[in-house]
C-alpha cells in the first residue's frame, strides 16, 4: 500500500497534538489555584470540620434509639407536607408550561416575548422558596397554602426553564415534516414538539416532586406548614431522639417517592 | 476457520412468532457472505445471535470448530474476533474519528488504561492504518459528527477493522445510503475483508447490491432460510420466495 507515508504523517500529527495538550495541563493547574484561591474566601476549613465530625457522630448518637411515640404527632404534618408538596407542584406545572414553552427558541420566534418569558422565569427561580413563603405568610397568613404558593412559584421558574431547554433539544425533523404537511404552528406544537418533550416534562415533574417534599419540611420553619415546624421545635428543645423520628419519616417519604416515580416513568416510555 | 451455524431459533420474550426459525448456515473462512430478505426476515437477529448481543433460543454457533453459543467462556474473546457494522453507523459522534476508531481496540486492552483515554503506540498505528484502507486517514481529528453518512460508515468500518477480527458481521451496512455511496462503502468493506482474510456476513434487503457484491448468497423470510446458493442463481422465482408475501400477512405479523 501507498498509504505508509500518510499513516507516518497522521501519526505524528497524533504525537504534535498530545504535546499540545500539555496546555491543558496548565490551565487545570489554573483552574485549581483559582479553586484553592475560592476556598479562602468560602472559609473552608477542613481541619475544623474534622475535629467536630465526632461531635456531629454524637448528635446522631443521640437521636438513637428514635422515640417512636413521637410519630403520633408527627402524621397530620407529614402527610400536610405531602399536599403542600403535591399542589406546589400543580402550580408549578401551570405557571412553568406556558412561560416554558414561550421561553423555548424553537417555538417562540419573536424574540421580544422569548426574552420576556426567560426574564419573568428567570425572577421566580432567583428567589429561593424559603423567601416567597416568608412573602406569602405575610399576606395570606400562616399555614400550608402559603407553603404551597412558595413551592409553586419558585419551582415554577425552574421547571419553565427545564420545560424550555427539553423543548429546544427535540429531533427537528418530525417538526419539518409536520410544517411540509401545511400544519398551523399550533398544531406543529401540539403534534410534534409536545408528544417529543413529555416523557422529560413527566421526568423533571416527579423529580421536583420529590424535591418538593424535602423543601417543604424547611418551609414549616418559617410558619409555612407541614413538618418542618415540629423538625425546628424539637431540635431547639434538644429533643434528639423526637428529631431522629422526623429525619426517618421525611426519609422514608422521600424513598417511596423515589420508588413510585421510577414505576410511573417505566410505565410512559 | 469456519462458522457454522446449526439449528438457531430465538423467539423474543412475549413474541408468538420465532423471529428465527431453525436456521443452519455454514461459513468457509474468508467468504463474503450476503443474507438477503425483506425487513422483519430474522437477519438482524441471526447476525446478533452470533456475537450474542442477543441470545438465542435453540441452537449452537461453531467459530474455528469452538461452540460460542452456550460457551460460559470469555464472552469479551468471542466478542472480540467478531467485528459489528451497524446501520446507523453508531458512532460516538462528538468524539474524533480516530478516537473512534481506537475505540475498536478496547477489547483488547485492560480496562484501566482505557478510561486514561490512553493507547499504546501499536494501537494506534493499526487505527490509522485501518482508517487508511477505508480512505478516511485526512479527516482522523475531525470529529464524527462533521461527517457525512458514507464517510460515517466507512470510519465505522474502520473501527471494526481495528479490532482485527475474523469475522465481520454487518448488519444493512448501507440501508441509509444512496445507491453511489452504498456501492462505495460496500467496496471498501470487500476490499478490506479481501486483503486481510475477514469473513464477512452482510445482511442486505436489496438484490443489487447482493448480486454485485455476494460471492454466495443466503435467502431469508419469516425467520426461515429459503435460498442458498451463489448469486446467478437468483433468479425471479427464488426472489418471490424470499420477499413474497400474503395479502393480509404483514398487518399480521406488525401486530
Amino acid at each position: 500500500m501507498a498509504v505508509s507515508a500518510t499513516v507516518d504523517g497522521v501519526l505524528a500529527e497524533l504525537a504534535a497534538r498530545k504535546r499540545w495538550r500539555l496546555s491543558h495541563v496548565a490551565v487545570a493547574a489554573v483552574v485549581v489555584a483559582f479553586l484553592a484561591w475560592c476556598a479562602e474566601g468560602a472559609g473552608l476549613r477542613p481541619k475544623e470540620l474534622a475535629n467536630a465530625l465526632p461531635a456531629i457522630g454524637e448528635y446522631f448518637y443521640r437521636m438513637t434509639p428514635p422515640k417512636w411515640e413521637f410519630s403520633e404527632v408527627l402524621w397530620k404534618p407529614a402527610v400536610e407536607t405531602l399536599y403542600i408538596a403535591l399542589w406546589g407542584n400543580v402550580i408549578a406545572l401551570l405557571i412553568g408550561l406556558p412561560l416554558g414553552i414561550l421561553a423555548a427558541g424553537n417555538v417562540t420566534r419573536s424574540a421580544l416575548v422569548r426574552n420576556s418569558a426567560k426574564a419573568v422565569l428567570n425572577l421566580l427561580r432567583s428567589i429561593s422558596e424559603l423567601i416567597w413563603a416568608v412573602f406569602f405568610v405575610a399576606a395570606v397568613g400562616l399555614g400550608p397554602f402559603p407553603g404551597a404558593l412558595a413551592l409553586g412559584v419558585n419551582f415554577g421558574g425552574i421547571l419553565g426553564r427545564l420545560y424550555a431547554e427539553a423543548l429546544e433539544n427535540i429531533d427537528p425533523g418530525p417538526v419539518e415534516a409536520l410544517e411540509a404537511t401545511g400544519a398551523s404552528r399550533l398544531q406543529v406544537i401540539a403534534y410534534a414538539m409536545l408528544p417529543q418533550a413529555l416523557p422529560q416534562f413527566v421526568t423533571f415533574n416527579l423529580y421536583w416532586f420529590e424535591v418538593g417534599v424535602r423543601s417543604a419540611t424547611v418551609l414549616g420553619m418559617v410558619g409555612a406548614g407541614g413538618i418542618g415546624f415540629e423538625l425546628v421545635t424539637t431540635i431547639r428543645l434538644f429533643e434528639w431522639r423526637e428529631t431522629g423520628v422526623v429525619l426517618l419519616l421525611i426519609l422514608a417519604m422521600v424513598t417511596i417517592i423515589d420508588m413510585a416515580s421510577t414505576w410511573i416513568r417505566s410505565k410512559i416510555y | 476457520m469456519d462458522l457454522e451455524i446449526k439449528g438457531l431459533s430465538k423467539t423474543y420474550p412475549g413474541a408468538s412468532v420465532r423471529a428465527l426459525n431453525d436456521v443452519s448456515i455454514r461459513v468457509p473462512a474468508g467468504e463474503f457472505l450476503v443474507i438477503l430478505g425483506p425487513s422483519g426476515a430474522g437477519k438482524s437477529t441471526l447476525l446478533r445471535c452470533i456475537n450474542r448481543l442477543v441470545e438465542p433460543s435453540e441452537g449452537k454457533v461453531f467459530h474455528n470448530g469452538a461452540e460460542i453459543t452456550s460457551a460460559n467462556g470469555d464472552l469479551r474473546a468471542i466478542r472480540r474476533s467478531f467485528g459489528m457494522v451497524f446501520q446507523q453507523f453508531n458512532l460516538v459522534k462528538r468524539l474524533s474519528v480516530l478516537t473512534n476508531v481506537l475505540s475498536g481496540r478496547l477489547g483488547h486492552r485492560s480496562v484501566l488504561r482505557s478510561l486514561a483515554y490512553s493507547f499504546p503506540e501499536a494501537d494506534k498505528r493499526i487505527a490509522v492504518e485501518c482508517l487508511a484502507r477505508v480512505n478516511m486517514d485526512h479527516k482522523a481529528f475531525q470529529r464524527a459528527d462533521t461527517l457525512s453518512g458514507g464517510e460515517q460508515q466507512r470510519v465505522a468500518i474502520a473501527r471494526a477493522l481495528a479490532q482485527q477480527p475474523q469475522v465481520i458481521l454487518a448488519d444493512e451496512p448501507v440501508a441509509s445510503l444512496d445507491p453511489k455511496i452504498a456501492r462505495q462503502v460496500l467496496g471498501y468493506l470487500r476490499q478490506a475483508a479481501q486483503e486481510l482474510g475477514i469473513t464477512v456476513l452482510c445482511n442486505l434487503h436489496q438484490v443489487d447490491y447482493a448480486r454485485e457484491f455476494a460471492e454466495r448468497v443466503v435467502g431469508m423470510s419469516r425467520g426461515a432460510v429459503v435460498f442458498e446458493g451463489p448469486s446467478s442463481l437468483l433468479t425471479d422465482e427464488v426472489l418471490h420466495r424470499i420477499y413474497y408475501r400474503e395479502p393480509g400477512e404483514e398487518a399480521k405479523e406488525e401486530q
